[in-house]
Order: structure tokens, then C-alpha cells, then sequence
């Protein structure tokens, strides 16, 4: 046998321990860290505070407006001041969602910019997003703007391949030139590191950064350089002991320990080209970037980007609290993006029509007995949207009864038991036993068939009582 | 007036779609006589249609047998005020 094992001793009990304080279900799940992380980096083991990440001002940006709209048709102005509008309900008042930013090229774009400021939102703070051309801060300048994007491109696949620079350093060089230009026209760059994660970082990287810390030393501290870092591919991997550039953990160090860039100038932007995109993020907050962006429904270039309301349940899960954030704004955010063609697949989390539907009756069985054993956090109370169960021939009777009590709005001692839905049940069976049916029955169909078989409760909760 | 036996048998055939005289005392409503999911909570509500009685849903999904069902109902009409043929 092993020397490791050890035999353990069951704690018996009469009464359930829910593990409330990790489970609170009036909140996600929460996450509770206990240090310190050891990663070891050129031979070193570092160490990292995860807990302290309670006490940091971690926080996320928002990038729905640019990114997010490089994957689709064009909003029009009304949609985007709209969506802008909801996004600060969600922030809050300390500014969780902390900035979003907005294209400057086109009279649509500025007038948007103008509109949604026109709001008087303290957050989510309009910043802007440019090319890395001297010319474009004239841009910025005219529209007010305090900061702004700006592409710095850094593995030799865009410096070489794309931008056909001839050397790095007249690469760096002509960055350098722009982020000079940024300071004279008083506005703050934020550097997009592109492409970071398939970058040399010994060789190009990390001079360059130094390079920007020089410059911003020289320069007005509240225009200081923001280090974007771009995984533009997905290429990111949160796994202790994974070598650069590939490494979130390395990566952030370097930057952060290494160059000294302070973590409120540090962001993370990641892709979700290999399903890593949520986790990722999550990683670059822990490992010490304060700012994770995102996009609304992770909708983005090719695969997206990191969901912005799945950071938010991180951020919950990782505080313990809410911190004023409307959590109810993601439910109208969704059926918003629906009501404009943005399709959300059904079964997407927190915010798919699906999300927290069962098919399957002993899962209806279990909500029936006690929500919290298949309804991951009150989803009612924190979304709007009480969990559903979806009748199909495997609902069961409890699944049936479910959707029932449900559709009437029936709490506690007046909920209607199984027995008393025998009638439904049976027809639900019928269709697919007698009739063949292969698909799941709607609510429209159900719903008749309520009015049908529960004729005082119809009258009392649908036709002329609630 | 028929026994509770008799009824219960009646109703069970009924909702099973098998004949009176091939239900025993000892059969199990799922396994002897085959009784699906939905057709367990068909019984129960057609046995509280034929006594004019009230089950606890749990209590009366407990019961496994026929005999057991006989048993269970008789106590509840006699609690319930119900009068029946034993």
C-alpha cells in the first residue's frame, strides 16, 4: 500500500451539513483561497497571495463595443447607448465594470461616445480604442477622452509577418513614437501587448515594457502606460509549471515583479479559441492583473472573449458579496441582445433561455423537494429566472408538477402535489408513447393544456386573479 | 356494496389495463403487475376518486403491494370517516 494513504473517519450526523459558508445560495459559490500559490520561475520559487485578492481593486473592463462588435453587424447608435446604459446598471456604484471602450473612426462612433456620456454614468468609464498612429490621438483629444487603447503588436508573427517592420527595434521605436504622442496630447496609453502569449518575452517583451516604464516615469503619473495583455489567439494556460510564453502565471510576474508595472496598470484580454477563456481571466486576477476584459456574452472575434457576466460571478465568488452590482441587469442584457439578433445559445450559462432548465424528472424530483440541490445559486433572486424544468417523455410526474406549480406561481403549502397532476402527466406520456413525438413539448402546449386540467386555477392566477 | 379488496383490484385493473381475476394480494403494483411512473400516481389519484379520500402523496407512493394498498386505504377511510365494506 501507498505511505500516503490514511484511512478517515466517517463524521456521522443527523442533520445535513450544506457547507453554507462556500454555498450560500443568496450568492454564487464562493471561492475561498488560502495561500500562498508557488510557482517557480527561472529556477526560483515565487510565491503569490491569492487571498489577498478580497482586498485588491480587481475589477472588470469592457470591450462589447469593439471586440465584441468585430464579430457582428453594427450596432446602431440607440442599441449601443442602450447597452451601455444597462452595463452601468450592472456595475454598480464602485465601478465593478470600470471602463468600456469605443471606437473614435466614424461620426456614428463619436456621436455614441457623445450619447452615452450624455447619460452622466460615472462608470463604466468611456475609454477609446485607436491604431498606433501619432495622427489618431487628434481623435482622442477632440473627444475628451482621459485614455485610450492602442495597438502595440509583439510576437515576430505581427512585428515580421504583418506589420513588415524591419528590425524589432525600429519596431519599438515607432510605438515608442505614439506613446510619446499619447503624453503630448495629454491622454494615457494603454498599450494592447497583441499577440503577447506567441511572444518572445526575454527578447522583445520585457525591454519594451521597460522601455515604457522609463517613459512613463517622465511623464505626468496619471498618464502612466497601461500594459494590456493580449492573448490573441488563446493561446494562454493558467498551469502552474507551464513555460512562457504560454504561461499567465510567468507572464504577469515578469510584467508586474520584474518591469514594475503596478497591477492597477495591468489588464488581461484574453480569446476563447481553446475553452480557456473564462478560466484565463480568472487566472490573470489571482496572479496579480487587477483588470480582466470582457465582452457581453463573451461575444467576440472568432471565439470571444471572456464572458462579461461570468466575470462578474467571479468577482462575486471571490469577494463574498455583491458590492452593488445589479446582477438582474444580465437577464435584461440578454433579452435585450436577443431582441436585436445577438443569439445566445439556450443552454449558455446565467443567461441562455436554458440555463437552468432540467429535462430530466429526478432532477425536477430534487428542485420539487429542495431547490438548492439542482439550482446552482437563487437564480430568481439574483437573475430574475426561477429554475424550469423542460417537459419531455423523461420528465416524470415531478417534472410535470414542477412546471405546473411554476407557471401558477405556487409557493410552499399551496403548490399542487404530483397526484394532482396525474391527468397532464398521462398526456404527456401519450404524446410521445401514442403519438411518437420526438421533440420537447412547448409551454404553449402546456400551457392549454393547464387551462384545461386546472380550470380553478386558472381562473384564480391566470384570467382574472394575478 | 364490494369489499375495499375488491375495489382496489377493480381500480388496479382499470389503470393497468389487466384483468381482476389475475391481481393477487401479494403482487406488486411495479414488479408483479407493471406498473410504470406515471401509472403509480394514476393509481393513487383513482383510488382517492373511488373512496372519496385524501392520501398523503408520499405515504401512499410508499405502498408496494396490493395487499399493502388495501391495508393503507382501509386506515385512511377509517380516519378519514369514510365508510367502506372491509
Amino acid at each position: 500500500m501507498n505511505k500516503e494513504t490514511k484511512t478517515h473517519r466517517l463524521v456521522d450526523r443527523r442533520e445535513p451539513n450544506l457547507i453554507e459558508d462556500i454555498f450560500p445560495h443568496d450568492l454564487p459559490p464562493l471561492i475561498r483561497l488560502r495561500g500562498p500559490m508557488v510557482e517557480y520561475i527561472d529556477g526560483k520559487a515565487v510565491e503569490f497571495d491569492f487571498g489577498a485578492v478580497k482586498d485588491r481593486d480587481i475589477c472588470i473592463t469592457d470591450t462589447t463595443f469593439r471586440d465584441g462588435q468585430q464579430a457582428r453587424p453594427p450596432y446602431t447608435i440607440e442599441q449601443m447607448v442602450h447597452i451601455y446604459d444597462l452595463l452601468s446598471r450592472l456595475s454598480g456604484p464602485k465601478g465593478v465594470v470600470r471602463q468600456t471602450e469605443f471606437f473614435l473612426y466614424t461620426k456614428n462612433d463619436r456621436e455614441t461616445l457623445d450619447r452615452c456620456r450624455e447619460l452622466g454614468h460615472k462608470y463604466p468609464e468611456c475609454t477609446g480604442w485607436i491604431r498606433a498612429v501619432k495622427g489618431d490621438f487628434r481623435l482622442v483629444r477632440e473627444a475628451g477622452l482621459r485614455e485610450t487603447g492602442m495597438l502595440t503588436s509583439c510576437s515576430d508573427y505581427h512585428i515580421f509577418q504583418k506589420l513588415k517592420f524591419r528590425s524589432r527595434k525600429e519596431c519599438i521605436d515607432s510605438y515608442c513614437e505614439v506613446v510619446d504622442a499619447a503624453f503630448e496630447a495629454g491622454v494615457r496609453p494603454r498599450c494592447h501587448m497583441e499577440d503577447i502569449t506567441r511572444a518572445d518575452i526575454d527578447g522583445f517583451v520585457l525591454p519594451f515594457v521597460d522601455r515604457l516604464m522609463e517613459m512613463s516615469r517622465q511623464a505626468p503619473e496619471e498618464l502612466s502606460v497601461k500594459i494590456r495583455l493580449c492573448d490573441t489567439m488563446g493561446f494562454g494556460v493558467s498551469y502552474p509549471g507551464a513555460e512562457l510564453p504560454r504561461s499567465i502565471p510567468k507572464l504577469i510576474y515578469k510584467l508586474n515583479r520584474e518591469c514594475g508595472v503596478p497591477s492597477d496598470r495591468l489588464e488581461w484580454h484574453g480569446h476563447n479559441d481553446f475553452h480557456k477563456v473564462h478560466v484565463n481571466g480568472g487566472t490573470a486576477w489571482l496572479y496579480g492583473c487587477d483588470f480582466v476584459n470582457t465582452t457581453l456574452f463573451g461575444f467576440g472575434e472568432r471565439t470571444g472573449n471572456p464572458p462579461l457576466e461570468g466575470a462578474i460571478m467571479e468577482y462575486i465568488a471571490l469577494k463574498g458579496g455583491l458590492f452593488g452590482i445589479d446582477t438582474l441587469a444580465i437577464t435584461e442584457l440578454a433579452d435585450y441582445m436577443r431582441s436585436i439578433g445577438l443569439p445566445i445559445p439556450d443552454n449558455y450559462p446565467f443567461a441562455g433561455r436554458a440555463f437552468n432548465t432540467t429535462r430530466a424528472g429526478i432532477h425536477a424530483g430534487g428542485l420539487r423537494q429542495d431547490e438548492r440541490i439542482y439550482n446552482i445559486f437563487d437564480t430568481e433572486k439574483l437573475l430574475g429566472r426561477p429554475p424550469r424544468v423542460a417537459i419531455t417523455d423523461k420528465s416524470g410526474a415531478d417534472g410535470v408538477a414542477h412546471w405546473v406549480n411554476e407557471f401558477f406561481g405556487l409557493k410552499g403549502d399551496d403548490r399542487i402535489n404530483k397526484i394532482r397532476v396525474h391527468k397532464l402527466a398521462r398526456w404527456v406520456i401519450d404524446q410521445y408513447d401514442q403519438e411518437g413525438r420526438l421533440t420537447a413539448i412547448s409551454d404553449q402546449e402546456l400551457e392549454a393544456k393547464a387551462k384545461e386540467f386546472f380550470p380553478d386555477y386558472w381562473e384564480k392566477y391566470k384570467a382574472g386573479g394575478k | 356494496m364490494a369489499t375495499v379488496e375488491e375495489r382496489v383490484k377493480e381500480v388496479t385493473a382499470h389503470v393497468l389495463k389487466v384483468s381482476p381475476d389475475e391481481i393477487k394480494m401479494e403482487d406488486s403494483f411495479t414488479e408483479d403487475l407493471g406498473a410504470e411512473s406515471v401509472q403509480s400516481i394514476e393509481l393513487v389519484a383513482m383510488f382517492e376518486e373511488e373512496f372519496g379520500i385524501e392520501m398523503d402523496e408520499d405515504a401512499a407512493l410508499a405502498v408496494q403491494t396490493v395487499g399493502d394498498a388495501v391495508e393503507f386505504i382501509a386506515k385512511v377511510c377509517r380516519e378519514q370517516g369514510v365508510d367502506v365494506e372491509q
